[in-house]
Protein backbone atom coordinates (compact mmCIF):
# COMPACT_ATOMS: atom_id res chain seq x y z
CA UNK A 1 0.00 0.00 0.00
CA UNK A 2 1.15 3.58 -1.28
CA UNK A 3 1.38 6.44 1.03
CA UNK A 4 -1.23 7.81 -0.93
CA UNK A 5 -3.23 5.53 -0.83
CA UNK A 6 -2.72 4.99 2.95
CA UNK A 7 -3.55 8.51 3.21
CA UNK A 8 -6.90 8.32 1.37
CA UNK A 9 -8.05 5.39 3.29
CA UNK A 10 -7.10 7.46 6.53
CA UNK A 11 -9.14 9.98 5.35
CA UNK A 12 -12.11 7.86 4.52
CA UNK A 13 -11.89 5.39 7.63
CA UNK A 14 -11.27 8.30 9.98
CA UNK A 15 -13.31 11.02 8.97
CA UNK A 16 -12.93 13.89 11.36
CA UNK A 17 -12.68 11.84 14.27
CA UNK A 18 -9.65 9.76 14.99
CA UNK A 19 -8.87 8.10 18.65
CA UNK A 20 -5.56 8.46 20.42
CA UNK A 21 -3.86 6.11 22.71
CA UNK A 22 -0.68 7.47 24.83
CA UNK A 23 2.48 5.44 25.79
CA UNK A 24 4.64 6.41 28.14
CA UNK A 25 8.43 4.79 26.93
CA UNK A 26 10.05 6.33 29.97
CA UNK A 27 9.73 9.47 29.68
CA UNK A 28 10.00 12.08 32.78
CA UNK A 29 6.50 13.02 32.03
CA UNK A 30 6.40 16.36 31.40
CA UNK A 31 5.49 15.20 27.81
CA UNK A 32 2.44 13.81 29.53
CA UNK A 33 1.38 17.00 31.35
CA UNK A 34 1.48 19.09 27.69
CA UNK A 35 -0.45 16.17 26.35
CA UNK A 36 -2.92 16.31 28.91
CA UNK A 37 -3.42 20.45 28.72
CA UNK A 38 -4.66 19.22 25.09
CA UNK A 39 -7.52 18.58 26.66
CA UNK A 40 -8.05 21.32 28.79
CA UNK A 41 -10.52 24.26 27.94
CA UNK A 42 -8.06 26.36 26.92
CA UNK A 43 -6.54 23.88 23.90
CA UNK A 44 -9.72 21.83 23.57
CA UNK A 45 -8.51 18.80 21.69
CA UNK A 46 -12.38 17.71 21.19
CA UNK A 47 -13.20 20.82 19.00
CA UNK A 48 -10.75 19.31 16.30
CA UNK A 49 -12.44 15.62 16.58
CA UNK A 50 -9.24 14.13 18.38
CA UNK A 51 -10.39 12.18 21.71
CA UNK A 52 -8.12 10.11 24.04
CA UNK A 53 -8.72 6.88 24.78
CA UNK A 54 -7.22 4.00 27.45
CA UNK A 55 -7.37 1.51 25.27
CA UNK A 56 -5.26 0.47 22.56
CA UNK A 57 -7.77 -1.75 20.50
CA UNK A 58 -9.55 1.45 20.41
CA UNK A 59 -7.16 3.59 19.42
CA UNK A 60 -6.01 4.98 15.61
CA UNK A 61 -3.08 6.61 16.68
CA UNK A 62 -0.62 5.98 19.36
CA UNK A 63 1.42 9.14 20.76
CA UNK A 64 4.66 7.59 21.90
CA UNK A 65 6.75 9.57 24.34
CA UNK A 66 10.03 9.09 25.89
CA UNK A 67 13.10 6.98 24.84
CA UNK A 68 12.10 3.71 24.68
CA UNK A 69 13.46 1.77 27.37
CA UNK A 70 14.58 -1.27 26.93
CA UNK A 71 11.72 -3.28 29.37
CA UNK A 72 9.43 -1.73 27.89
CA UNK A 73 10.08 -2.87 24.28
CA UNK A 74 7.61 -5.81 24.95
CA UNK A 75 4.81 -3.94 25.93
CA UNK A 76 5.26 -1.53 23.31
CA UNK A 77 5.20 -4.48 20.56
CA UNK A 78 2.02 -5.27 22.34
CA UNK A 79 0.27 -2.03 22.29
CA UNK A 80 1.42 -1.58 18.52
CA UNK A 81 -0.23 -4.94 17.72
CA UNK A 82 -3.53 -5.01 19.41
CA UNK A 83 -4.58 -1.58 17.59
CA UNK A 84 -6.82 -2.16 14.67
CA UNK A 85 -5.28 -0.72 11.40
CA UNK A 86 -5.03 1.41 9.59
CA UNK A 87 -2.83 3.22 12.29
CA UNK A 88 -0.55 6.26 12.89
CA UNK A 89 2.42 6.47 15.31
CA UNK A 90 3.61 9.85 16.47
CA UNK A 91 6.85 10.17 18.40
CA UNK A 92 6.94 12.98 20.78
CA UNK A 93 9.77 15.00 22.10
CA UNK A 94 13.29 14.86 22.23
CA UNK A 95 13.84 11.74 23.81
CA UNK A 96 11.33 10.07 21.91
CA UNK A 97 13.52 11.57 18.61
CA UNK A 98 17.10 10.48 20.39
CA UNK A 99 18.28 13.94 21.85
CA UNK A 100 18.61 13.08 24.90
CA UNK A 101 19.34 9.60 25.67
CA UNK A 102 21.95 7.45 23.67
CA UNK A 103 21.39 3.73 22.64
CA UNK A 104 22.89 1.72 25.56
CA UNK A 105 21.93 -1.05 27.51
CA UNK A 106 19.37 0.35 29.19
CA UNK A 107 17.27 2.33 26.56
CA UNK A 108 17.02 1.97 22.81
CA UNK A 109 17.21 6.06 22.44
CA UNK A 110 15.11 6.58 20.07
CA UNK A 111 11.14 5.14 19.41
CA UNK A 112 11.41 4.59 15.17
CA UNK A 113 13.96 1.43 16.95
CA UNK A 114 11.04 -0.55 17.75
CA UNK A 115 7.57 1.05 15.87
CA UNK A 116 6.95 2.40 12.65
CA UNK A 117 6.91 5.79 13.38
CA UNK A 118 5.13 8.32 10.68
CA UNK A 119 5.25 11.68 12.30
CA UNK A 120 7.65 13.05 14.53
CA UNK A 121 7.06 15.91 16.89
CA UNK A 122 10.38 17.27 18.32
CA UNK A 123 9.85 19.77 21.54
CA UNK A 124 11.44 19.24 25.11
CA UNK A 125 8.56 19.57 26.05
CA UNK A 126 6.48 20.16 22.74
CA UNK A 127 4.00 22.06 23.71
CA UNK A 128 0.01 21.60 23.14
CA UNK A 129 0.26 24.09 20.27
CA UNK A 130 3.38 21.83 18.94
CA UNK A 131 1.26 18.62 19.35
CA UNK A 132 -1.78 19.66 18.11
CA UNK A 133 0.31 20.82 14.87
CA UNK A 134 1.92 17.46 14.62
CA UNK A 135 -1.35 15.47 15.41
CA UNK A 136 -3.43 18.21 12.38
CA UNK A 137 -0.06 16.87 10.21
CA UNK A 138 -0.74 12.75 11.38
CA UNK A 139 -3.84 13.00 9.95
CA UNK A 140 -3.24 15.38 6.40
CA UNK A 141 -5.35 17.82 7.54
CA UNK A 142 -1.94 20.30 8.03
CA UNK A 143 0.96 21.11 6.36
CA UNK A 144 4.42 20.42 7.35
CA UNK A 145 6.06 23.49 7.98
CA UNK A 146 9.74 22.32 9.23
CA UNK A 147 10.59 21.12 5.96
CA UNK A 148 11.06 24.89 4.16
CA UNK A 149 12.42 26.38 7.50
CA UNK A 150 16.18 26.78 7.40
CA UNK A 151 16.88 28.13 10.85
CA UNK A 152 19.44 30.32 9.76
CA UNK A 153 19.07 34.22 9.66
CA UNK A 154 21.01 36.72 7.37
CA UNK A 155 20.05 39.86 8.59
CA UNK A 156 22.94 42.24 9.46
CA UNK A 157 24.25 41.25 13.63
CA UNK A 158 25.30 44.58 14.36
CA UNK A 159 21.82 45.94 13.69
CA UNK A 160 19.65 43.86 15.61
CA UNK A 161 21.98 42.70 18.27
CA UNK A 162 20.01 43.71 21.28
CA UNK A 163 16.23 41.70 20.27
CA UNK A 164 17.61 38.21 20.84
CA UNK B 1 -16.10 16.35 26.18
CA UNK B 2 -19.06 18.23 28.05
CA UNK B 3 -18.04 21.45 26.74
CA UNK B 4 -17.43 19.93 22.94
CA UNK B 5 -20.83 18.23 23.57
CA UNK B 6 -22.55 21.12 24.21
CA UNK B 7 -20.95 23.79 21.93
CA UNK B 8 -21.86 20.85 19.16
CA UNK B 9 -25.51 20.97 19.99
CA UNK B 10 -25.33 24.53 20.02
CA UNK B 11 -23.73 24.94 16.53
CA UNK B 12 -24.69 22.04 14.97
CA UNK B 13 -20.76 21.33 14.13
CA UNK B 14 -18.93 19.55 16.64
CA UNK B 15 -15.39 20.70 15.33
CA UNK B 16 -14.17 23.67 14.21
CA UNK B 17 -10.39 24.74 11.89
CA UNK B 18 -6.74 24.69 13.67
CA UNK B 19 -6.06 27.18 15.25
CA UNK B 20 -9.19 29.70 15.11
CA UNK B 21 -6.57 33.06 15.89
CA UNK B 22 -3.09 33.18 16.77
CA UNK B 23 -2.16 31.69 20.38
CA UNK B 24 -1.29 34.74 22.89
CA UNK B 25 0.70 31.78 24.77
CA UNK B 26 2.79 31.75 21.93
CA UNK B 27 5.46 34.10 22.14
CA UNK B 28 6.53 33.04 25.75
CA UNK B 29 7.56 29.33 24.96
CA UNK B 30 11.07 28.60 24.65
CA UNK B 31 12.12 28.03 20.66
CA UNK B 32 14.68 26.43 18.89
CA UNK B 33 17.61 28.79 17.86
CA UNK B 34 17.99 30.36 14.95
CA UNK B 35 21.61 31.00 13.27
CA UNK B 36 23.12 33.92 11.74
CA UNK B 37 25.36 32.44 9.20
CA UNK B 38 27.52 35.52 8.65
CA UNK B 39 28.26 35.72 12.33
CA UNK B 40 28.78 31.67 12.47
CA UNK B 41 33.01 31.33 12.05
CA UNK B 42 34.13 27.39 12.45
CA UNK B 43 35.46 28.20 15.84
CA UNK B 44 31.90 29.49 17.11
CA UNK B 45 30.53 26.38 15.59
CA UNK B 46 32.57 24.27 16.85
CA UNK B 47 32.29 26.05 20.29
CA UNK B 48 28.32 25.45 19.83
CA UNK B 49 28.53 21.76 19.15
CA UNK B 50 30.99 21.12 21.89
CA UNK B 51 28.58 22.59 24.74
CA UNK B 52 24.96 21.60 22.78
CA UNK B 53 23.94 18.41 25.79
CA UNK B 54 21.58 17.02 23.59
CA UNK B 55 24.06 16.73 20.59
CA UNK B 56 21.63 18.39 18.08
CA UNK B 57 24.95 20.23 16.46
CA UNK B 58 27.24 18.85 14.75
CA UNK B 59 30.40 20.53 13.07
CA UNK B 60 31.21 18.94 9.23
CA UNK B 61 33.38 20.65 6.61
CA UNK B 62 32.04 23.82 5.72
CA UNK B 63 28.70 23.52 7.53
CA UNK B 64 27.11 22.73 11.35
CA UNK B 65 25.06 20.38 11.24
CA UNK B 66 21.35 21.23 13.33
CA UNK B 67 18.76 18.54 13.90
CA UNK B 68 15.93 20.35 15.18
CA UNK B 69 14.72 17.02 16.72
CA UNK B 70 17.38 16.14 19.19
CA UNK B 71 17.35 20.11 20.41
CA UNK B 72 15.87 20.77 23.83
CA UNK B 73 15.77 24.32 23.01
CA UNK B 74 17.91 24.88 26.41
CA UNK B 75 19.25 28.42 25.07
CA UNK B 76 22.37 27.32 25.69
CA UNK B 77 24.03 27.87 22.44
CA UNK B 78 22.41 31.48 22.33
CA UNK B 79 23.92 32.16 25.61
CA UNK B 80 27.31 31.05 24.59
CA UNK B 81 27.53 33.23 21.09
CA UNK B 82 24.66 36.08 21.09
CA UNK B 83 25.88 37.72 18.39
CA UNK B 84 25.21 33.97 15.90
CA UNK B 85 21.83 32.48 17.53
CA UNK B 86 18.85 33.70 18.59
CA UNK B 87 15.21 32.12 19.15
CA UNK B 88 13.91 31.10 16.43
CA UNK B 89 10.36 31.68 17.42
CA UNK B 90 9.32 28.41 15.24
CA UNK B 91 7.04 25.71 17.25
CA UNK B 92 5.10 23.92 14.53
CA UNK B 93 7.87 21.31 13.53
CA UNK B 94 5.87 18.66 13.18
CA UNK B 95 7.56 16.10 10.33
CA UNK B 96 6.57 13.42 8.11
CA UNK B 97 10.44 12.02 7.92
CA UNK B 98 12.96 12.30 9.97
CA UNK B 99 15.37 13.49 7.36
CA UNK B 100 13.15 17.18 7.33
CA UNK B 101 14.49 18.02 10.65
CA UNK B 102 18.15 17.83 10.07
CA UNK B 103 19.01 21.49 8.73
CA UNK B 104 22.52 22.48 7.33
CA UNK B 105 23.55 25.74 8.45
CA UNK B 106 26.08 27.30 6.42
CA UNK B 107 28.81 29.09 8.14
CA UNK B 108 29.67 31.88 6.57
CA UNK B 109 31.89 34.04 9.43
CA UNK B 110 34.51 33.07 8.16
CA UNK B 111 34.40 34.39 4.66
CA UNK B 112 34.73 38.57 5.12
Amino acid sequence: MTAEELRETIARQFGRSLHIRTLDTGSCAVCEQEIRLLAAPHYDLQRLGFFFTPAPRHADLLLVTGPMIRAFEVAARKTYDAMPGPKVVVATGACALGGVYPADPFTHGTVDAVLPVDVWIPGCPPSPLALLQGLGVAVGRLAEKVRDLPFTVDDDPERTRGDS
Amino acid sequence: MTLWFIRGLRRGVVTTRYPARPDASARFLPTPPAFRSRALTRETAGRLAAICPSGALRLEDRTLVYDVGRCTACGRCAAEAPAAVRSSGEFELAAAARSELIKKIPIRGDLR
